[in-house]
């Protein structure tokens, strides 16, 4: 008779569930019964040991349960609720704080495949204004473009508040194009086909475009010539008294 | 719904009453001491069902119905939360049945319902309930039913109950060896017992006129048990035979390992039988002592059925079980039934070489008195119950059990509710195949999750009606009756006769099934076990998550 060893159940393994759950698990080597000669008299040690269901022992989880349900002579109904909340808060709270991470790392990822900060870094400019002196008009390559900032005389200014606005083509006062009057910020791209206008040409003292002849005046705005609309104002800020950021 | 009837069986039972784990031998074989009454089913000798062409006329009426007297008052009375130990008011009785006049048939049933003799009991000086219905027949059953089993052993007795039941058919002091169970056989009697968790139960089956005798047998076998050293040792080689027995008998094992993990820790925990080890171990002062601790006279009840009146029946008592005791000597020696709590938990035994997996699943459920187990009732008569050999294919009445049998989900499932005094467990349980249980367990806790948030008026009042049918028929013959009183009178006080059932099983509706269903089973942790090849069962975590809907 072959004598097996004296376990008849292996607890593989046992699992906390994140409720008042615990579980174990038990090969079936229980229900392989080898033979135990039942008619001899148990004083005498048996060759083999039998196992049956009945001998089957949950462990003792108690190290693992909650404060609520460790006296085994009190009924769990009564803290169900407040265990079930317990979980379920932990639960939304741990859910909600993953959101917010992984809402964070997505972004992170995805934003990087946008314009990088060279790129952007590109997209506005500084210039020192005490560099320009009056009735000058300097030219910047700004996106692609040639940004035009012109220090104007008190003589232009006033010129230029003077002009009748119902006479325009593309009528606009010089103090809406404007933030400060003395300086007029402009992108030199002629509104007719895109040529570049000259500064201080034409016949209004402001620019002249070759191309067509477009005529511009001193604060960007069409006069004579084929171009529909004044000369376009970026959107820049002033910041300090010297210095002015386009873009 | 298929009420399956065994040829050798008395009787149909109920399947809604086949309490698949109870020892009890009404709804299970019986584990029969004596193989010689293996096939002997006593007849209770009814009249013959007469050919249906003679219209059978309605049994006389001591008490005619009339039109009440009194308009009647709507009813206010909470019957859905009196609990079962009480009785509600006769006037809510007279209510709920008189709505049954309307129509002939119902009249009868009415009718019949209120001419069952009443239950009388009579409770001695040392505290011994007798109790007994009276039906005219030439047979009886009278039986012992006893507060006592394995929740009142610990570890170290664990089994000595099953133990005490096997000696119990030994001999006594005054019938030593086989001379009990041969005057037994000279009546021409069938003597029966059974061990559970929270009841020990002997009865015999005997000729009205012997009923005294049968008495005083019983009086014996309860307190002169005599617990001889010889037939013990003998018996511990049987016992654990019948153990391996036992252990081939998958339905058992699955609802022992749901015992053993639900209540872990606790006392419910055990078997019946006890461990091995128990068996081996327990001495003759165990059992003497578990016998002088638990068979006292006010824990048990002497309950009989069939052609015996009242008044004999308590004047045998009174001589044959005057001497019961009914004293504790030391203070603190009274047994407490401590409350078991309620894990939940599972436990699997998985065993890929079985052809067939069984699984149980339940909840904590109430205990037996408590008004809510009417309508766990009902929830279950609609959850129904189907196993391959029905007949009706897809054709179900049951949900559950159509979609069983168009989807071969399984071989068959029957739901449970099992009360033990402060505690239950109601669940289902199931047979299938290793590669239908995701889909199985699916559906049926979608049935359960259903049932608790949109079951209909339709299907509970046929549910109502297989239960009123279930319990009524459930009661044909005297040993049932018998039975029927012994544990009415340890579990609720008082024999609840038919009127009240069918009365509070007309309470019900569907509001109250969502709500009892969604109070015991709606987000609640269940107790699973699960024996055989079992690798499709899920996880735990996944069978909780099936527990609830997302819903508002």
């Amino acid at each position: 008779m072959e004598s097996y060893p004296d376990f008849g159940t292996t607890f593989t393994h046992y699992s906390r569930n994140a409720t008042e759950v615990v579980s174990f698990e038990m090969h079936a080597s229980v229900l392989y019964l080898p033979v135990v000669s039942s008619a001899v008299p148990f004083r005498a040690a048996p060759a083999s040991v039998r196992c049956v269901h009945n001998d089957v022992a949950v462990p003792d989880f108690s190290a693992y349960r909650r404060h609520d349900v460790q006296d085994a002579n009190a009924s769990s109904q009564g803290s169900s609720d407040s265990r079930k909340g317990f979980s379920y808060l932990m639960t939304a709270a741990t859910g909600v704080a993953t959101a917010y991470v992984a809402k964070n790392v997505v972004t992170q990822f995805i934003s990087s495949l946008s314009a990088s900060a060279d790129v952007l870094a590109l997209s506005k400019i500084e210039i020192k204004l005490s560099d320009i002196p009056e009735g000058k008009n300097m030219a910047f390559k700004w996106r692609g473009k040639p940004l035009f900032v012109r220090h104007r005389t008190q003589a232009e200014i006033s010129q230029e508040a003077e002009v009748d606005v119902s006479q325009l083509r593309d009528p606009q006062h010089d103090l809406d194009r404007v933030q400060k009057p003395e300086w007029v910020i402009l992108v030199g791209v002629c509104t007719h086909l895109g040529c570049v206008p000259i500064a201080n040409a034409g016949d209004y003292g402001g620019y002249y475009c070759p191309c067509h002849g477009s005529h511009y005046d001193a604060s960007g705005r069409i006069r004579k010539g084929p171009a529909p609309l004044n000369l376009e104002v970026p959107v820049y800020q002033f910041v300090g008294d010297d210095t002015v950021v386009v873009g | 719904m298929l009420i399956q009837r065994d040829p050798h069986s008395p009787g149909p039972v109920p399947a809604i009453f086949q309490d698949p784990h109870s020892r009890d031998p009404i709804s299970r074989t019986p584990i029969s001491r004596d193989p010689h009454f293996e096939d002997f089913h006593f007849q209770d000798p009814h009249p013959p069902d007469p050919p249906v062409s003679i219209p059978i006329p309605d049994p006389p009426v001591p008490v005619p119905i009339p039109d009440p007297p009194l308009p009647i008052p709507p009813v206010p009375i909470p019957i859905p939360e009196i609990p079962l130990s009480r009785s509600p008011s006769s006037l809510f009785l007279q209510a709920a049945l008189s709505n049954l006049t309307r129509k002939r048939g119902a009249a009868s049933y009415a009718h019949t319902l209120q001419n069952i003799p009443e239950t009388q009991v009579t409770t001695l000086e040392n505290g011994l309930r007798v109790a007994s219905e009276e039906s005219h027949q030439p047979t009886c059953t009278v039986g012992v039913f006893i507060e006592a089993g394995s929740r009142y052993e610990d570890a170290k007795t664990n089994g000595a109950g099953f133990f005490v039941e096997h000696m119990a058919f030994k001999g006594t002091k005054k019938r030593p060896g086989s001379a009990f169970e041969k005057e037994v056989e000279s009546l021409g009697a069938h003597l029966n017992g059974y061990t559970s968790r929270e009841q020990t139960a002997f009865y015999i089956k005997a000729f009205s006129k012997d009923m005294p005798k049968v008495v005083e047998l019983l009086s014996d076998l309860v307190q002169n048990c005599a617990l001889e050293d010889s037939q013990i040792e003998k018996e511990r080689g049987i016992i654990l035979q019948e153990l391996k027995e036992t252990d081939s008998n998958l339905t058992d094992v699955t609802f022992d390992y749901l015992h053993a993990t639900a209540y872990q820790g606790t006392a419910l925990a055990h078997t019946v039988e006890g461990t091995t080890e128990n068996i081996k171990k327990l001495t003759r002062a165990d059992l003497a002592s578990y016998v002088d601790i638990h068979f006292k006279a006010p824990r048990m009840v002497l309950a009989a059925a069939g052609g015996i009146s009242h008044r004999e029946l308590v004047d045998a008592a009174k001589q044959h079980f005057t001497g019961a005791s009914f004293e504790y000597k030391a203070k603190g020696s009274v047994p407490d039934l401590p409350r078991c709590r309620f894990t939940g938990s599972e436990i699997r035994a998985r065993d890929d070489a079985l052809p067939l997996a069984h699984i149980a699943l339940a909840v904590e459920g109430p205990g037996w008195a408590d008004p809510d187990n009417v309508v766990l009732n009902v929830a279950n008569a609609i959850i129904g119950r189907y196993d391959r050999t029905f007949g009706g294919g897809k054709n179900q009445s049951s949900r559950l059990a159509a979609l069983a049998a168009e989807h071969k989900l399984c071989h068959s499932f029957e739901p449970f509710n099992t009360s033990y005094s402060d505690t239950g467990l109601f669940g289902f349980h199931f047979v299938s195949d290793p590669l239908s249980i995701d889909d199985m367990m699916f559906c049926a806790q979608g049935e359960w999750m259903r049932l608790c948030t949109s079951a209909t008026e339709s299907e509970v009042t046929r549910a109502k009606n297989y239960l009123r049918n279930a319990m009524v028929a459930q009661l044909d013959g005297t040993t049932r009756v018998c039975e029927n009183i012994g544990s009415h009178l340890l579990h609720y006080g008082r024999r609840i006769p038919l009127e009240e059932w069918d009365a509070r099983i007309s309470a019900v509706d569907a509001k109250m099934v969502r709500d009892v269903c969604s109070k015991y089973i709606y987000d609640k942790c269940p107790a699973i076990a699960a024996v055989g090849p079992i690798e499709q069962l899920l996880d735990y975590n996944r069978i909780r998550s099936s527990m609830y809907w997302i819903r508002l």
